[in-house]
């Protein structure tokens, strides 16, 4: 098992710390050069075969630099095609698909076609309709931009013209089975995600806070904005260590709703804030505020919502404790 | 490893079936409430459950843990009281004498705390609060003791110690800091008056004490005079993560009063409420998280300077929520007064729960003093001028 922190220190330095939103083609190539495509990939289909921690990091480094591109619908297209049955073409797929063939997926919630990420450059669709999941050929299918907020993410619509076409990946069962992990590991990526951009966000916050001075003395100085900065930063480390606490395969589906739903919350409450203490630089386009404030919330709502989460995760507290 | 620790859990669970005071909410009111704490502590020494924390020499000692979070767990569960009285004893009397104390101080004191010696904290005071070091009780050096007059306040149960880890003033000279001195004092020795405070709960958890030329040996000082300060900050650090997982992982126990409520009031269906129990079944989980991580860090030595702020802060604000979501659901029954028991956060009187966790958000370091320590020392934010003319 690699260390969290050794991973983490050579995501951070490859994607050159401190700077955001890298060209998106530069970027992907590096994320595929790095092999963490293939990160979780079991080490006998030709992986690395790290955990869901060594995920977490990668997810989080990617949100702290604000790294366009399909990586979390990528990785997922591959945890698919890893826990699908042998078929003709799977082994090849996957090598392709590791190697940064373009690969992706709705992020939405359910079987939605929406919110796929860089669908006008991928080669195939995982398409997730619960009773069976099918891997499509873009050929296959109509593809739709959508203009989002977030400019750190491009994201489409999909609508596939053929209904037996593709690769059947599972049915039944394991089509139920594997549509939970993958909305699992997408929960988890979103919620790593989250937190890597409030960790940056806020550091830019106080960074600024320390260096602009009003009244002859920097803001920083102010007990009153000094305790707003305390408590993000404690909310931050709160809902880190709850992430890292469910960076395992143990933790049930709704448990990482509950952690995704958690995350967004914090990555939300800090991007707003961080403009409001940035003042008026927050609300210029130069500055890179706007663009964490625009993907928590594009994260918030991708995965499924927080009152839907939250909701869950109260039926399922009253399931364990009934009486 | 896991198969150990559920052997462990089972272990403890069957003792506490067998062991456990059943009926205490219903009973446990003043004084009633100090002889079934004492009952109940003798009953975990002898259990070997009361003091997990210390090393294996002692009886019950050297847990590891993992084998504490399952202990405090299934305290929870089994819905045991906490041991509010012996908190002080087992928690900062005991790493302050073990740290910091001499020999003969150890082998005097730390036996008779699992005796059922109780210890109260003299720290603060009427002009001494989140200020702490601005502390102005005299201690002046006559011969073999030390002779002590001023006033300390908020003292946890003090009017039932037997034992005092008391700070006071030796010097005023230099930095405040520099003339505070440690000793332990016997609260049953002449000139010791003890006034339990009326808190808005009903309850007395606190105590001023009152010193008028009390005579403490100069025996009993921990460390060198003048050393205080650095003595006291040991004292604090005892209980810091453990005590917090504890009540971190009580509370994550204490959730089937939510889930009660809900049911017992029709409300199991009302999707506003069930978002409302997740989202707090979540923070209490960053909670336990929160806490979990403290004490790896702690163990691996990793600590950094305000995570232990981070930890109190992140655990007050979720008791305030644990116990206002109770006040909500509960509606106006909740506003008829009930007889409160004591000796837990968590007791579903909602009212009460609700403003005792103000001595969570208060005591110990105010969440206003923790967030000066977040920012300041932990986020590098500077300091404000240390001078300040009233107008």
């Amino acid at each position: 098992m690699i260390e969290r922190t050794e991973l983490q220190h050579s995501a951070r330095k490859a994607l050159g710390e401190g700077s955001t939103a890298p060209d998106a083609a530069k970027s992907w190539d590096l994320i595929s050069e790095m092999g963490w495509l293939m990160m979780a990939v079991p080490e006998t289909l030709g992986g690395l075969g790290f955990g869901r921690e060594a995920l977490g990091v990668i997810h989080t480094e990617l949100g702290r630099a604000l790294v366009p591109g399909p990586v979390i619908a990528q990785m997922l297209v591959i945890e698919a095609l890893c826990a699908a049955g042998e078929f003709v073409e799977r082994d090849n797929l996957l090598a392709r698909a590791m190697g940064g063939e373009l690969m992706t997926m709705s992020l939405a919630s359910g079987v939605a076609l929406t919110a796929v990420p860089d669908a006008d450059r991928a080669s195939h669709f995982l398409i997730d309709e619960i009773d069976h999941i099918r891997l499509v050929p873009r050929a296959d299918c109509t593809v739709t931009p959508r203009e989002t907020w977030d400019k750190t993410r491009r994201l489409f619509d999909v609508e596939v013209r053929d209904e037996q076409a593709g690769f059947w990946i599972a049915e039944g069962q394991r089509a139920w089975a594997l549509h939970n992990r993958l909305q699992s590991q997408l929960l988890f990526a979103l919620a790593g995600d989250s937190l890597g951009g409030a960790d940056a966000i806020l550091n830019l916050t106080i960074d600024y806070l320390k260096a602009r001075t009003q009244f002859d003395r920097p803001l920083a100085m102010f007990q009153a904005l000094k305790h707003r900065v305390a408590d993000l930063k404690t909310h931050l480390v709160a809902a880190e260590a709850l992430f890292w606490s469910r960076a395992n395969d143990k933790a049930t589906l709704t448990e990482m709703g509950a952690l995704k739903a958690h995350a967004c919350a914090v990555y939300c409450e800090i991007a707003e804030e961080a403009i409001q203490l940035h003042g008026g630089i927050g609300l210029t386009a130069e500055h890179d505020c706007h663009l964490f404030l625009k993907r928590a919330m594009l994260n918030a709502a991708l995965g499924g919502g927080n009152d839907y989460w939250e909701e869950k995760a109260g039926r399922q507290l009253l399931e364990e404790r009934a009486p | 490893m896991t198969a150990a620790l559920d052997g462990f859990r089972q272990q403890v669970r069957n003792w506490l079936v067998a062991n456990a005071p059943k009926d205490w909410r219903a009973t446990d009111t003043h004084p009633c409430f100090v002889e079934s704490q004492r009952a109940w502590f003798k009953k975990l020494v002898e259990g070997g459950y009361a003091v997990p924390h210390w090393p294996a020499q002692w009886l019950g000692g050297g847990r590891t843990l993992a084998e504490q979070k399952i202990i405090y767990e299934e305290l929870a569960r089994a819905d045991a009281p906490r041991l509010l009285l012996s908190f002080v004893s087992t928690y900062h009397a005991y790493s302050t004498i073990e740290e910091c104390g001499t020999e003969v101080q150890k082998a005097r004191y730390l036996p008779r705390i699992l005796e059922g010696e109780t210890w109260c904290q003299g720290f603060s005071e009427p002009g001494a609060g989140s200020d702490l070091a601005s502390l102005k009780c005299k201690a002046e050096r006559k011969g073999e003791v030390y002779v002590v007059n001023g006033q300390k306040l908020w003292s946890t149960m003090a009017q039932y110690a037997d034992k005092c880890l008391l700070l006071v003033r030796t010097s005023r000279e230099g930095a405040k800091q520099a003339g505070i001195t440690f000793l332990l004092m016997d609260m049953k020795v002449p000139g010791v008056t003890v006034r339990p405070i009326h808190q808005i709960q009903g309850d007395e958890e606190f105590a001023e004490i009152f010193l008028d030329n009390v005579e403490v040996p100069v025996s009993d000082r921990v460390g060198e005079e003048g050393a205080g300060w650095a003595v006291a900050q040991a004292t604090l650090a005892s209980e810091r993560g453990l005590t917090l997982m504890e009540l971190s992982y009580r509370m994550r126990g204490a959730m089937w009063r939510i889930a009660k409520l809900v049911r017992d009031n029709g409300r199991a269906e009302d999707a506003g409420v069930l978002r409302d129990v997740g989202r707090l079944a979540t923070k209490i989980d960053t909670a336990c998280a929160i806490a979990d991580q403290f004490l790896e860090n702690r163990m691996k030595g990793i600590e950094r300077v305000g995570d232990a702020s981070i930890v109190k802060l992140t655990y007050a604000r979720v008791l305030r929520d644990y116990a206002a979501l109770g006040v909500r659901l509960g509606g106006l029954s909740e506003q008829y007064r009930a007889p409160i028991t004591f000796g837990d956060l968590t007791t579903g009187n909602w009212m009460a729960d609700f403003m005792n966790s103000y001595a969570w958000t208060i005591a110990g370091g105010s969440d206003e003093v923790q967030r000066n320590i977040i920012a300041e020392r932990m986020l590098d934010m500077p300091r404000e001028p240390k001078s300040w003319v009233g107008a």
